[in-house]
């Protein structure tokens, strides 16, 4: 890492270090040994294949399970338990929401030590923020699922995280959907400044969203190779896709991803 | 587990819309939903005139009469309430709701410190297989020994007889809430009495209610059971001292009763799960 002066200090310091993380399940070796920095204020993606660990990966950053070797620090802090001022937007966000608990309320719930005043207001920009701000008095499964995944983020946004960790964000919804959540996490993060940690399998959007990515190989998991993405901002989805640059690195994500898949021996489409 | 699986499909609320998709029209639903007591009630206008059992089957219209006679009166200082209805169907009532009550407050109780922790479950699970299986009915003579006589005997009999579809339904519900809600709950930093109130109970709740509808009938069951001796008032006793007093009609005026009172409390119990779970009815309809 380099010091430039003219850079705020902020901006060299990562906000999230992984230092030699492994993980293993009983006898299973999921993820060797994992050395990344994530810079602060940024948006990160960790792309692999399926089975690689980056679920594993994100549940030992958000202090949800322990590595079985090395360590995570967030803000220079070794994280034993969830680090304050982290928020994790799953995958799953039929499960993670509460069905019984209105739009507003499922914002608001984590902020229940806030006083009134600030947790409405905070609940109300968030789901602003996502587009939402009539929608407050539904149910969750009164919604479309990319409705109910921008009620996971608005929950995340209310908290006010430094860091924001996602997991899978988009897989489970339409293509026009997540092309939608994507736009919306880059407006986002560039309005806010926030970290972004995404994990997913999908390379197109890995390059889209993209500050910086770090590629796994296969399980036992190793970071292959760390790429920082340098296509403008803001990006859009014709014509940045079309941008002659991302066609590079795209390549060269999928090239590094298949070439550790054969290199296991494993069929993968 | 067989009672939470028999529970499943009655744990579905009927919706209006469930109701109106089985393609009825309204004359037809309701013919076809009287079909059943006609017929019922014809049979035993039949019994009642015939020359065997003429004599211990009084008609439907004598019994309704004995129903009057007994429970109702003219006075609109009782509230037009008969002298049984003060002297055994309110006792009777107040032990299976506070025999009922007390088994919802151990069962949920209990069923959520089991569920939340998988040790204790694993430590307890024998003894809660143990409890489950003793015929309660054949333990009233246990209670009265335990207990004395007058109703506490009784309303431990009946917490104790019904608790376990409430305990085993709340495990099995705060199991189901999932590992995806707990670790969102973590995130998120939520207190541990917040995650319990408005995580764990509201998403076991479909569950629950499910082992408390159950353990209503159950209740009703074991109320009448624990009156059927060393008792002094109470509609079981009333069973018991109609037949022996060859009152016919009045037996069948206190089996009316009861079945009035099992569909009436059947009606409140549902008016509640349809306004708790009203959410649940949504999931539900949206996942099928
Ligand atoms: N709780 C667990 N117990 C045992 N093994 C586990 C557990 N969680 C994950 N694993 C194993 O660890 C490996 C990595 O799993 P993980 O879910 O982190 O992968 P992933 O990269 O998120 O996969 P996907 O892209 O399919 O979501 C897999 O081989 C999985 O079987
Ligand atoms: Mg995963």
């Amino acid at each position: 890492m380099t010091d430039t002066t003219t850079a705020p200090t902020t901006q060299t310091i990562p906000e999230l270090q992984l230092d030699g993380v492994s993980k293993t399940y009983g006898t299973n070796l999921a993820v060797r040994s994992i050395t990344a920095d994530i810079p602060a204020h940024k948006i990160s993606v960790m792309v692999g294949p399926s089975g690689c660990g980056k679920s594993t990966l994100l549940r030992i950053i958000s202090g949800l399970d322990q590595p079985t070797d090395g360590s995570v620090s967030f803000e220079g802090k070794t994280v034993t338990g969830v680090p304050e001022g982290l928020a994790m937007v799953f995958q799953d966000y039929s499960r993670s929401l509460y069905p019984w608990m209105r739009v507003d309320k499922n914002v608001a719930f984590p902020l229940s030590k806030v006083p009134k005043a600030e947790r409405e207001r905070r609940v109300a920009e968030a789901l602003e923020a996502v587009g939402l701000k009539d929608r407050t008095h539904l149910y969750p499964w009164q919604m479309s699922g990319g409705m109910q995944q921008r009620v996971a983020i608005a929950r995340a946004l209310a908290s006010q995280p430094k860091l924001l960790v996602m997991d899978e964000p988009y897989a489970s919804v339409d293509a026009q959907t997540r092309a939608d959540l994507e736009d919306l996490l880059l407006r986002i993060q560039r309005e806010l400044g926030i970290t972004v940690l995404v994990v997913t399998h999908d390379i197109d959007e890995s390059v889209y969203l993209a500050d910086h990515i770090i590629v796994l190989s296969t399980p036992p998991s190793i970071v292959a190779e760390t790429i920082d993405v340098d296509l403008p901002h803001p990006r859009d989805q014709v014509t940045t896709k079309a941008d002659p640059r991302f066609v590079e690195i795209r390549g060269h994500v999928a090239s590094l991803l298949r070439h550790k898949e054969l290199q296991t021996g494993e069929d993968r489409p | 587990m067989t009672i939470t699986q028999q529970l499943r499909p009655r744990s579905r609320p009927t919706t209006a819309a469930r109701t109106r998709r089985d393609g009825l029209t309204l004359p037809v639903r309701i013919g076809l939903r009287l079909l059943v007591p006609v017929v019922i009630l014809l049979v035993w206008w039949a019994l009642s005139r015939s020359a065997t059992s003429g004599y211990f089957v009084p008609s439907p219209l004598e019994s309704l009469r004995a129903v009057g006679a007994m429970f109702l009166s003219s006075d609109p200082g009782r509230l037009f309430l008969g002298e049984a209805t003060f002297t055994h169907f309110v006792p009777s009532v107040a032990r299976a709701l506070a025999g009922l009550g007390l088994a919802i407050l151990v069962g949920v109780g209990v069923g959520v410190v089991l569920g939340v922790f998988p040790k204790m479950h694993a430590l307890f699970q024998p003894l809660v297989h143990l409890g489950r299986s003793l015929p309660s009915p054949a333990l009233l003579g246990v209670f009265f020994l335990l207990f004395g006589i007058g109703d506490s005997p009784k309303i431990f009999l009946i917490a104790f007889s019904v608790v376990w579809p409430i305990l085993f339904n709340t495990i099995d519900g705060v199991m189901s809430v999932g590992e995806v809600r707990s670790q969102a709950a973590a995130v998120y930093r939520i207190p541990t009495r917040l995650v319990l109130t408005h995580i764990v109970l509201p998403g076991a709740s479909p569950k629950i209610f499910a082992g408390i509808r159950t353990a209503m009938s159950m209740s009703l069951i074991i109320m009448i059971i624990s009156e059927l001796q060393k008792s002094d008032n109470g509609l079981g006793y009333l069973l018991v001292s109609t037949q022996r007093d060859f009152d016919y009609p009045g037996f069948f005026a206190v089996l009316i009763v009861l079945a009035v009172l099992g569909v009436v409390m059947n009606f409140i119990f549902l008016q509640i799960e349809r306004r708790v779970l009203s959410w649940h009815r949504g999931v539900t309809a949206q996942n099928d």
